[in-house]
């Protein structure tokens, strides 16, 4: 096991170094001068060329990525480009306030959809089965942004139940900060159990139709004791590959849900520092969205044989 | 056969539950609490964070807007774009234009309770003028653009004295630029032990509270404000905070703005597209002020370009357009149109600059038909985060095939359309100018060798010559003559259609009064009152 887990973290060193390569050479494709934005319009040449120089930016872009690489191994990610910020504890203060919701609202989806998915395929094609897929199909359809804007006009601008705009960290006050997140994280749950219900009761209805589960049925084990033990675990694993999958996605930012609901968020932030050009924000940004999906994906491979003994890690 | 019982919900599920209720009741407890410091605090929004604290230096129209609050200099914009006294109590010049004396104001007090003196002045220039500075307004201090400053000298605790290389007419409007963080004046703690900058310690009616990045910037009122005696004055005048606390909160969804303003989450919304004025103006609770603003939007049309260089197609094009129709459908009515590089609000826009082109298809067929174009494409460069822009470059696409012109759109991003313009690289584009206080100022941002500065979209020696006399004389007359020259000129060339000068907008619950828009399109918040929460 342990051996699985260095070999795994060894992996992960060639593959964030190809993201960097990948991501570092992309953005300077991109056409855009963050310089010129920071200067505006009527920036003078001499002006703009001194800017390039303080920021490094005049110099070779092999020389750019190799004194970058230099630094972010050593864990500085640099400076913001738009407000000289450093980029690693900019990167993590934002990274809290998305997986706070995301963590919530994907914690939350999975408790739902797992069993609903589990009732509808137990009772397919039945009127519960249509509900269920029904809701969970229309979920899966609404955009999230369109989701999020109703919620915040329904909730906040007619009824006046809670804040419109703004953010305070539940660090700070948890009350007033629950009262900030609770519309996104409820129109997270809402699309993500869309999602999610549909794996859980498509994998469940390959389940129910084994073997197992007929001889389980036919010994009389109480029904719920057969969905309990004998189904759910071996239809989990699936629905456990897309949660991490969707978890990887939405931790590295929610961006559209964090600009209708204005948190200061990691989708936020990749978002600016794109607008703005902002390279080292920008390369800090996605160089940790892969480390959230390797780390992910090695939390989710290490879950396998916690639900199905099959599964051994090797 | 009886249906088997369902499976109870596992334990998890049930703290989920037990969770989401949690949520439910927390939302009800802390929303009976919401409505407190009603009255005490403004909530702005703007678009996006302001970028530093530091004046003029890393700096955006939000920063810019935020830091009027914080900072003075020695001078300011007046209300009609003219240049008044601010820190100085009065400005002398002398008769050769080349040494300028500010008497400073008694009893001026920084924000950290020291008084300010000449020294403080000399440090805050002495500062600017580093060729390290990052201040965005050094070129036309150090020599290669205006002129140069040669020395900023305290004579007296109360006198500054600055002498100049040459004269200029726009000295003391480079000072005022609100984009140039209007040469503020700061005391030396805004500086860390380390010489860099911390916070700006400045002379206005707020200051800097807390800044949450990202998410809001808050100002608090500076006790020991020194205000002028007058009324107020655009960014001089007597200046009074009414409000104890501003706070400019980051909301970058101009939909989620409109629902914050409309749910009372925040007071003022800077900047509502035109569309949403229309919309707010039917609401009883939110009140719009409106007023014409010095942006400028224009068509740019590049002269080096094998097909654009002959300007019988450049003045087809101009011909083929309805610019006041374009400047009332983008606006919602708004603005109208103004085909001049002066900006209708200016003092100097006179009978001249109000002429400009009429849209005569007959003759920009004609026009075409001499040129012998054929339909060639002409790519027309526009981006959506300035809406006005991609509105109107849709309404010149379909105006110029009406006359034959072949326009297609190619919408970019906004850091790329800028790229581009920069390097000169397009053949048309529906571009936007910040205000610019002075019609010098308008015409250098668009006049200029294009060998030199790509970006220039007009380059004609003879303007060339009048633009320069322009920023040296210091008669108005003689510069209104050259304005007048210039605009001529430039409907005679046509490297470039100015479409109309923006409207500016801010919306606002009925409670807030006393504000008022202005020319610069800078919110100013001093002497604003924040009554009952509407």
């Amino acid at each position: 096991m342990l051996a699985y887990l260095l070999r795994r973290i060894a992996m992960t060193v060639p593959t964030l170094l190809l993201v960097s390569i990948a991501v570092f050479t992309l953005m300077r494709l991109i056409p855009g001068d963050p310089v010129q934005l920071m200067l505006g319009e009527g920036a003078d040449p001499a002006q703009l060329e001194l800017a390039r120089q303080q920021m490094g930016l005049d110099q070779p872009l092999v020389t750019q990525y190799f004194v970058w690489l230099r630094h972010a191994l050593t864990g500085d990610l640099g400076v913001s480009t738009t407000n000289g910020l450093a980029v690693l504890p900019l990167i993590w203060e934002r990274f809290h306030v998305s997986a706070v919701i995301v963590l919530t609202a994907v914690a939350l989806a999975s408790l739902i959809a797992v069993p609903a998915g589990l009732i509808a395929a137990w009772r397919k094609d039945r009127p519960t089965d249509l509900a269920i897929i029904g809701a969970a199909t229309l979920m899966l359809s609404v955009p999230s942004f369109w989701l999020g804007l109703l919620l915040l006009m329904f909730f906040g601008q007619y009824l006046h139940w809670l804040p419109v705009v703004g953010y305070v960290p539940m660090s700070e006050d948890f009350s007033q900060g629950l009262l900030y997140v609770i519309l996104p994280i409820v129109t997270l749950v809402l699309v993500e159990t869309g999602v999610l219900t549909r794996m859980s009761r498509a994998s469940t209805i390959e389940v129910l139709r084994l073997e197992y589960v007929t001889h389980a049925r036919a010994k009389g084990v109480p029904e719920s004791q057969v969905l309990r033990r004998h189904v759910l675990p071996n239809a989990f694993n699936p629905t456990l590959t897309m949660i991490g999958l969707i978890l990887g996605h939405l931790l590295s930012g929610i961006a559209v849900l964090e600009t209708v609901f204005t948190l200061p968020g990691l989708g936020r932030l990749m978002i600016d520092s794109i607008f703005a050009r902002d390279y080292p924000v920008l390369q800090g940004c996605l160089l940790f969205t892969a480390c959230i999906y390797v780390v992910i994906n090695l939390i989710v491979d290490m879950c396998y044989p916690l639900f199905d003994p099959r599964v051994s890690v090797q | 056969m009886n249906l088997p019982t369902p499976p109870s919900l596992p334990p998890a599920a049930r703290a989920a539950a037990a969770l989401a209720l949690g949520l439910g009741l927390a939302a009800s407890a802390a929303f009976a609490q919401a409505p407190v410091g009603a009255g005490q605090t403004m909530r702005i929004q703007i678009n996006s964070d302001i970028r530093s604290t530091d004046p003029g230096g890393n700096r955006d129209d939000n920063t810019d807007n935020v830091l009027t609050h914080v900072v003075e200099g020695l001078v300011a914009l007046r209300e009609d774009t003219s240049v008044g006294p601010m820190l100085a109590s009065k400005v002398d010049t002398s008769a050769d234009g080349l040494t300028y004396t500010f008497t400073l104001r008694d009893g001026v007090k920084f924000q950290n309770g020291a008084v300010l003196t000449a020294d403080d002045v000399v440090w805050s220039w002495q500062r600017y003028l580093k060729p390290t500075s990052g201040w965005r307004c050094l070129p036309e201090f150090d020599g290669k653009g205006m002129t140069k400053v040669l020395a900023v000298e305290a004579p007296t605790p109360k006198t500054v004295v600055f002498k100049i290389e040459r004269p200029s007419a726009l000295f003391l409007t480079m000072m005022a630029r609100p984009d140039c963080g209007g040469a503020a004046i700061v005391h030396r703690s805004s500086l860390g032990a380390d010489g860099q900058w911390k916070e700006p310690v400045g002379t206005g009616p707020y200051k800097i509270k807390e800044w949450k990045r990202g998410q809001y910037i808050e100002l608090t009122r500076f006790d020991g404000y020194s205000a002028r005696p007058e009324a107020r004055d655009g960014l001089t005048g007597g200046k009074k905070a009414e409000i104890e606390n501003l706070r400019f909160v980051v909301i970058p969804d101009s939909a989620a703005a409109k629902a914050a303003l409309y749910s009372g989450g925040i007071d003022a919304f800077i900047s509502p597209s035109p569309a949403d004025v229309v919309e707010m103006r039917g609401r009883s609770d939110v009140r719009v002020d409106t007023t014409p603003v010095m942006t400028m939007v224009a068509l740019l049309l590049q002269t080096t370009d094998p097909l654009l260089k002959d300007v019988r197609i450049r003045r087809a094009l101009a011909l083929a357009l309805d610019t006041p129709e374009i400047a009332k459908s983008v606006t919602e009515g708004l603005s109208a149109v103004n085909n001049s590089v002066v900006p209708s609000s200016s003092p100097f826009y006179s009978a001249v600059q109000a002429g400009g082109y009429k849209r005569d298809i007959t003759g920009a067929k004609k026009l075409l038909a001499e040129a012998g174009y054929r339909g060639q494409p002409i790519k027309l460069v526009a981006n959506k985060r300035y809406e006005a822009l991609y509105s109107a470059a849709v309404l010149v696409q379909a105006m110029a095939s009406e006359a034959g012109i072949n326009v297609e759109l190619e919408v970019l991003d906004w850091a790329t359309q800028l790229d581009r313009y920069t390097k000169g690289q397009y053949q048309s584009m529906a571009f936007i100018y910040s205000a610019r206080i002075d019609p010098s100022l308008n015409y250098e941002m668009v006049s200029g060798d294009k060998a030199a500065q790509p970006r220039k979209v007009w380059d004609n020696a003879a303007a060339q010559t009048r633009l320069t006399e322009s920023m040296v004389s210091r008669d108005k007359a003689r510069r209104q003559v050259l304005f007048d020259e210039l605009h001529k000129q430039m409907l005679q060339d046509v490297p470039m259609v100015v479409l109309f000068n923006a409207s500016d907008a801010t919306a606002m619950r009925k409670s807030v009064t006393g504000f008022k828009g202005w020319a610069p399109a800078k919110p100013r918040f001093w002497n604003v009152r924040l009554d009952a929460r509407g």
